[in-house]
C-alpha cells in the first residue's frame, strides 16, 4: 500500500493522478511535489489529468495544484476532474446520452447497418444487429437480422428479426406489406387480399403470436 | 462507334424477340445500320419473326469458334440493307458461347454499326450472362402481370450487380380496359415497384400475332395498328428523342398521371 496519498496511473486517455479521497489537501500537496520529483524524468512532458476524487477545489485551490506541476516536472496540465466526472464520463447511462432529465428505459443498443437503396428481388442482407434500408424491399428480396429491422419505404418482401432468439426484436417499415414476417422462431404472414397499408406501421410478438400496429399508438414492445 | 443493347426480361415469353425485330426494323427504316443477335442459343427465334430463317448458313457458334468470319454469318434482311441479322445456333446450347467471346464479338461488331441489339434469352444462367457480357445498354421488358414484374426487377438487380446500371423499361401487351375494370396492373403500379425509367408501353394486339407468322415485324407496316405506332416511338426514343406517349386510356384523368411520371406537362 502507498505510503503517498497521490498515485500515478496510465489510462487510455493518457497519465492520470490520483488524489486519496479522504487525505487533506495541503498532504495531496506535499506528496504531489515529492512524486513529481522522483518521476518527473519518467514522464517528461507528457499529458496529464488530476483526479481530485470527491473534493470540490476552488480556483485558488486549482491554481496551487497547477502550480506544483509546474515547478516539479515538465508535465503539461490536461484538466482535473473530479470522482463525480469521472463515473459520468464511463457510465453506460452518460454514454447512451441520459442526462438527469431524461431517464432511457427500455432501450436496445446494437450494431446498425444502414442500407441507403432498394432491395431487389433475389438480394438479400444477413447481419449480426439492426438493419435499416432507407428504399423500399421489394418481393423476393429477404433481410435477416439478428435485431430490429427498420424499412422507411415499401416492405414487400421478408423480413427476418430476432434471428437468434432476440423476441423483443420488432419489423418496423412505412408500408408494412411483407411477403412474410419472422421474429425469432414464429413466423406469419398477411392475410391473403389484404390491401396496402397507408400509415407507418409496427410488427413485435405478443403471447406467442405476430401483432401489427400502427406507429402512431403506444409502442407495446 | 456504335451502342450495343441487350434486350432481357427474365420472364419468358413477354416479347423480347417481337421488341428486338421491331426495334430493329424500325431502326433501319431511319437509315440506321444495325445487326441484331439472337442469344437465345438452342431456342432460336428471331430468325423466324424476321422471316430470314431459310437464309441461314452459318451461326454465333460457328463465329465465336472460328469456323467462319462475323461477315459471312450475317444475313441481310429483305427489305432494309442496313439491317443484318446474326442467328443463334439452333443443335448447341448456351454453354457453346462464353461471356468473353460475347463481348469481344460485340465490340468488333459496334466498329461497323449504329446499334447491335442483342436477343437475350430468358432466365437468369449462361445464356443471360452470355447476352449482357457486351452491352452497353439494357432494355428490360415486362408484362403487366405480377410473375413478370417480379423477374423483371431480379433482373435489374442483377444488371446493376453487372454495371448496365441504367435500364430502361418497356411495358408490353398492356390492355387498356383490363387496367380500366381493375383487373391488371396499371403503369403506375409497375413503375412503383421496378422504379426505373420507362420508355414505351405497347397495347394488346393481335397484329403482333400475325405479324409474326408472316415474318413482316409491324412496325414496318403502315396499317394504323397501335403497337406498330407504340415500336415506331420507342424508336425515336431509344435514339435519343423525346417523344409524347400514346394515349392509350381513354380516361383522361389516368393519363394525365401517365403524363406526370413521365415528367411531361401538358
Amino acid at each position: 500500500m502507498s505510503k503517498y496519498t497521490v498515485e500515478f496511473k496510465g489510462t487510455k486517455e493518457g497519465v492520470t493522478i490520483y488524489c486519496q479521497e479522504n487525505a487533506g489537501f495541503e498532504e495531496v500537496l506535499l506528496d504531489l511535489a515529492a512524486r513529481l520529483k522522483q518521476r518527473a524524468v519518467f514522464f517528461g512532458q507528457s499529458k496529464v489529468r488530476i483526479d481530485v476524487g470527491g473534493r470540490q477545489l476552488t480556483e485558488a485551490e486549482q491554481e496551487r495544484l497547477a502550480d506544483v506541476l509546474a515547478k516539479n516536472s515538465k508535465l503539461v496540465l490536461a484538466g482535473v476532474q473530479t470522482s463525480a466526472e469521472r463515473t459520468a464520463e464511463f457510465s453506460p447511462a452518460r454514454r447512451r446520452g441520459e442526462t438527469d432529465d431524461l431517464k432511457l428505459e427500455n432501450c436496445k443498443e446494437g450494431r446498425s447497418i444502414v442500407i441507403k437503396r432498394t432491395l431487389r428481388s433475389g438480394q438479400s442482407i444477413h447481419y449480426p444487429g439492426n438493419v435499416i434500408v432507407l428504399g423500399d424491399v421489394n418481393p423476393g428480396a429477404e433481410i435477416v437480422a439478428e435485431g430490429d429491422i427498420f424499412v422507411y419505404g415499401t416492405l414487400r418482401g421478408i423480413a427476418h428479426a430476432g434471428r437468434g432468439g432476440d423476441r423483443s426484436a420488432s419489423v418496423v417499415a412505412l408500408r408494412l406489406a411483407p411477403t412474410q414476417l419472422r421474429i425469432a422462431s414464429v413466423i406469419s404472414r398477411a392475410p391473403d387480399e389484404s390491401a396496402l397499408p397507408n400509415q407507418p406501421e409496427y410488427a413485435y410478438i405478443s403471447d406467442d403470436r405476430i401483432m401489427i400496429a400502427a406507429v402512431s399508438t403506444k409502442f407495446a414492445l | 462507334m456504335g451502342a450495343v443493347i441487350v434486350i432481357t426480361s427474365g420472364k419468358g415469353g413477354v416479347g423480347k424477340t417481337t421488341t428486338t425485330a421491331n426495334l430493329g426494323v424500325g431502326l433501319a427504316m431511319l437509315g440506321e445500320k444495325v445487326v441484331l443477335i439472337d442469344a437465345d442459343i438452342g431456342l432460336r427465334n428471331l430468325d423466324v419473326v424476321m422471316g430470314l430463317e431459310n437464309r441461314i448458313v452459318y451461326d454465333l457458334v460457328d463465329v465465336v469458334e472460328g469456323n467462319c468470319r462475323p461477315k459471312q454469318a450475317l444475313i441481310r434482311d429483305k427489305r432494309y440493307d442496313t439491317l443484318f441479322l446474326l442467328p443463334a445456333a439452333q443443335t448447341r446450347d448456351k454453354n457453346a458461347v462464353t461471356p468473353e467471346q460475347m463481348k469481344k464479338l460485340c465490340a468488333e461488331l459496334k466498329e461497323e454499326y449504329d446499334f447491335v441489339l442483342v436477343d437475350c434469352p430468358a432466365g437468369i444462367e449462361q445464356g443471360f450472362r452470355n447476352a449482357i457480357a457486351g452491352a452497353d445498354r439494357a432494355l428490360i421488358v415486362t408484362t403487366p402481370e405480377v410473375s413478370a414484374v417480379r423477374d423483371a426487377d431480379r433482373i435489374i438487380g442483377l444488371l446493376e450487380a453487372a454495371d448496365l446500371g441504367d435500364p430502361k423499361l418497356i411495358i408490353n401487351r398492356l390492355r387498356p380496359d383490363m387496367v380500366k375494370r381493375g383487373d391488371m396492373m396499371d403503369i403506375e403500379d409497375i413503375l412503383e415497384i421496378l422504379a426505373i425509367d420507362l420508355i414505351g408501353v405497347i397495347p394488346d394486339d393481335e397484329k403482333i400475332i400475325i405479324s409474326t407468322n408472316r415474318g413482316e415485324p409491324v412496325v414496318a407496316n403502315d396499317n394504323g395498328s397501335l403497337s406498330g405506332q407504340a415500336y415506331r416511338n420507342i424508336v425515336r426514343r431509344v435514339r435519343g428523342e423525346n417523344v409524347p406517349f400514346l394515349q392509350l386510356y381513354k380516361n383522361s384523368s389516368i393519363f394525365s398521371r401517365l403524363k406526370k411520371i413521365m415528367g411531361l406537362s401538358g
